[in-house]
This record gives structure tokens, sequence and C-alpha cells, in this order.
């Protein structure tokens, strides 16, 4: 390596730390025993106790759970349909249905946000579990068609077709060479889904309401106007944890298919 | 069998009415969930009242007169200046770091490099941003425009690192020999070889960053308090605070179509996105 490749390095390492850094400040304060910011006095779970014990964080998080899993589960039905449906369909107008599929994607999240508090409030429908859901999976949809259209592009059609050949009819075909091989898409699909439901802020501030709280709602509110503290650093930590594990297992997948 | 015989025979003689009931309901979701909020905050913006059904609409155009005034046209231009600076600080941040794991990094580390440059695209800006104010907090630099700057591009850069390695990675490296052979330095290499193919990068990963940044609500919201009013914090403060539906309306609208007319200005100049 010469000196100028090794200059290189030195700087990505700076933007790795960068990138890392706040986030492992925040899971080594959550263990900090004291709640001083900046002073390690040693190392305790007990902020962790706090969490376990607090009944509004475990509602909180199961009501995270529950968005983000029916989320999932209607979104990969509906989006891998429309991915199908795009890709395999002998239909006119599908340029115009793609650009359709795309809009959410690009749209602004907190454009979305509004227009969905207003159809809401123009409807009648009370503010809850149903809007925060109804608004996840929306914006979801568009993200399972893009992920499950490109595995479904990428694969050899050919494949079907020798299936075809071979005397097997289009339903065996389907169940036995094409949703096998769309699969690492599809599960793709799903844990960006669920990230994108688990950890969403700006939707569900505003299409919740009074009495239904999120895991990201909690942080919003306690954090207001420069609260930091280690019970939020463990909270944060947690849902960290679990958004990072997954997008772990997702960038996995996603590289072996290269 | 018989069922299933006559499913593929239905399959293959009504194939306009199966491609309904394949695209349709994801459509008719996105209709109603999707596009009918945008058609209600268009009408909003003009006026429009209506509350669980109720309509009363006096059309007008007032909301966009009041969006167009000048404290509001100022919160425009700080928050297009404000998404041009996290543009720039993460293009300088991102070029070096995709350029070093697409062409210098050696192989076993690539996979890994990328997959942390990953991660934290999955994570919400709002955790993110949180675990920056600790260390904020212990500089003092809470609620200063160089927290906010500097909580921009550490939320943005991985939108800008992806795009850049997708490209650079596809760069042809004879071409860097060929340079070299040739005789030129590898300034003038880099200058007149890689950063003109690494335009489109470039493209997508200012897109990906420049729009959405624009808008952003969390990071100035947080990191700079009261101190720092983009359009996304005023169109919190519009809707959540001050429940003045119509002139956020008008203001979402507007946003809108900024985002929307660079989007169409890029697709004609560059094309598709890469990503």
């Amino acid at each position: 390596m010469s000196i100028r490749d090794k200059v290189m390095g030195l700087y990505s390492a700076f933007v790795y730390a960068f990138l890392y850094v706040p986030i492992l400040i925040v899971i080594v304060f959550s263990f900090n025993e004291s709640r001083t910011l900046g002073h390690f006095t040693g190392f305790s779970l007990k902020w962790y106790q706090v969490l376990l014990e607090d009944k509004v964080v475990w509602v909180a998080f199961y009501n995270s759970l529950n968005v983000a899993v029916i989320t999932t589960l209607v979104s990969l039905l509906l989006g891998t349909l429309s991915a199908y449906g795009m890709i395999r369909l002998d239909i006119g107008g599908k340029g115009a249905i793609d650009s359709l599929l795309y809009v959410p994607i690009i749209i602004p999240e907190i454009a979305e946000a509004l227009s969905l508090l207003l159809f809401y409030k123009f409807s009648g429908y009370d503010l809850g579990w149903l809007t925060v859901l109804l608004g996840h999976i929306a914006f979801d949809i568009s993200f399972v068609y893009v992920v499950v259209r490109a595995r479904l592009a990428g694969f050899d059609r050919s494949l079907e077709e020798a299936s075809l050949t071979l005397g097997a009819n289009e339903v065996q075909t389907f169940l036995k060479i094409t949703l096998p091989l769309s699969m690492p898409g599809i599960i793709a699909a799903a844990l960006i889904a669920f990230t994108l439901s688990f950890d969403d802020f700006i939707k569900t501030a505003f299409t919740t309401g009074p009495g239904f709280q999120t895991l990201p709602l909690i942080i919003w509110s306690q954090s207001a106007r420069g609260g930091v503290g280690p019970e939020l650093n463990a909270l944060t930590t947690v849902i960290m944890a679990i958004s990072m594990t997954i997008a772990y297992i997702y960038a996995r997948l996603t590289m072996e298919k290269q | 069998m018989s069922w299933m015989e006559s499913l593929i025979d239905f399959v293959r003689k009504y194939r306009l009415l199966v491609a309904l009931l394949v695209l349709g309901p994801p459509l008719i979701y996105l209709a109603i969930y999707f596009f009918a909020p945008f058609l209600i905050t268009i009408l909003y913006s003009f006026g429009f009242i209506g509350r669980r059904g109720v309509i009363t609409w006096e059309f007008t155009i007032k909301y966009y007169q009041q969006a167009l005034r000048w404290v509001y046209l100022k919160v425009f231009y700080n928050s297009v200046v404000l998404a041009a600076i996290t543009t720039v600080g993460s293009i300088l941040m991102a070029y070096p770091v995709a350029y070093f794991i697409a062409v210098k990094a050696p192989k076993k580390w690539k996979n890994l490099l990328v997959v942390s440059v990953m991660v934290p695209y999955w994570v919400d800006f709002l955790l993110r941003t949180y675990a920056l104010m600790n260390i904020f907090t212990m500089l003092k630099m809470m609620f200063t425009y160089e927290a906010v700057i500097i909580g921009m591009i550490y939320d943005y850069l991985p939108f800008m690192v992806l795009p850049l390695y997708a490209n650079l990675e596809k760069l042809d490296k004879s071409l860097l020999e060929a340079s070299y052979t040739l005789g030129a330095t590898p300034l003038k290499t880099f200058l007149k070889v890689t950063l003109p193919l690494s335009k489109p990068g470039i493209a997508s990963g200012t897109i990906l960053v420049f729009v959405p940044a624009i808008g952003e609500f969390i990071v100035p919201s947080m990191l700079g308090g009261v101190s720092v009013t983009t359009i996304g914090t005023l169109t919190w403060d519009l809707f959540l605070k001050f429940h003045n539906w119509w002139r956020g309306a008008a203001l979402s609208i507007l946003y809108i179509a900024v985002v929307l007319v660079t989007l169409i200005i890029y697709m004609r100049k560059v094309g598709e996105l890469e990503i």
C-alpha cells in the first residue's frame, strides 16, 4: 500500500468511527451505574431493570411489535402480489402502474404523514392502533414491491419454461419453481418492512391518538428539550439492537445474491 | 386434480380478470390510504373544511398566499441551504470511503465494510439522532446550528456511501492503469477518469440525500431546538401544535412540488436512480 492508500484507509476508518461511536456511547452509558453523562462510574444493569419494571414501556413494546408484525404480513402479501402481477402478467399500462407503486418511496415521509392525518380526520376515523397500522402498510407495500420485483426480474425465466415443458402445470410450476426462487427476495422484503414499521416515528406521531404509544414515541417525548438519560439509553440500545440485527441479516442475504 | 385443471383453465381464459385479482388489492389499498389522502391535502390547501364527512368549502388561495409570505420563504431558503450543506458534507465524507471499499480494500474485508454502512441505514433517524444527543450534551453543543449540520450528515451519510460504492464498484480498473501507463499523475487520473465516470453515483446519492433533507424534521428539531426552523419543523408545528391544517397543507403541497420538480429534472438529465 502506498502512503496515499494508507491516508485513504485512515480517513475511511475515521468515517466508520463517526458512524459508530455515537451508537457505542449510547450502549456504554446504558450500563453506567450513575446518572451523570460522561463519567463511567461502574457497570450496572439497573437501568435495564428499570425498563423491565416499567409498564408503559412494555405496553409500547407490545404496540410496536403488534403493528410491525401485522404491517409486515399485509404489506408482504400486497407487495408480492403487485410485484408478481407486474412481472408476469401480460397487460397494458404497466409503466403507469409501476410509477404509481414507486410514489410512496419518493414522497417525503412528513408530507405523507400529514395527508394521512387529514384523511383520517375527514373520514371520521378515531386515531389509534388502526390508523397507525393502515398508514404503515400503505408505506411498506412499495418497499416490498421494489425488493420482490427485483428478485423476480433477476431469475432465469427459462427454469419456469422448462418446468412447463416437462409437464408440470402452472400452479405446480409456481409452487415448486417460482415461489422457492423468489423466497430470498420475499424474506429480504419482510425484514425491511418490519424494521421500517418497528422504528417508525413520524408517521406514527401524526396518525396516533391518545392512549396508543409505540417505543419511538416514548423516546421522542422523553428526549424532548434535551433530556438524555440512562433509562432512555437503555431503551434506545434495545430498539437499535433489534433493528441492527435485522439489518445485518438483510445485508448478509443481499450480499449472497451478488 | 380436477380443481387444479379448472383453475388453470380459468387463469388461461380470463387473463384480465386474473390481472385484476392480482393487481387490484394492492392498487386499491394504495388508492385509499395513499393517493386519496393526497387529494384531500390538495383540497385542504384550497380552503376545504371536512370533518367526519361534513363538508363546507369556500374555494380560496389565501393559504398559498400565506405560505408564500416572506417569513415562510425564508424557511424554505434555510431548508434548502441546510440540505445543500448536508449533501456537500456527505459527498466529501462518503466519496473516499466508497472509493476505498470499491477499489482499495482487501477483498475479504469488502463485504464487512459494506454491511457496516448498510446497518445504520436501517435504523430510524430518531434513534440515531438521540444517540448523538449524548455526545452533544457532553460537549455542550446542544441546540446549535453546528450540531444540526453534524447530525444531518451523520444521519444521511449511508444514503450517500451506498450509491457511490455501487457505482465505483463497477469502475473498470484497467482504465485507471491505462491512465497511469500513459503518464497521468494519480490526481489527474482521478479528475479525468474516476470522477467523470462516477457522476451517476454522485447524482443518485445527491437525490437520496438532498430531497429528503429539505423536509427533515427529526434532526433540526432534536438537535436544534427552537433555534433552527426548516420546512419539516414548520409543518410539524402547524399541524400538531397550532392545528392550522390549511396553511400546513398548502406548505406541504408546495414542498412536494419542489421535490417532484427536482426529481423530474434529475430523471431527464441522468435517467434511472441507482441504488
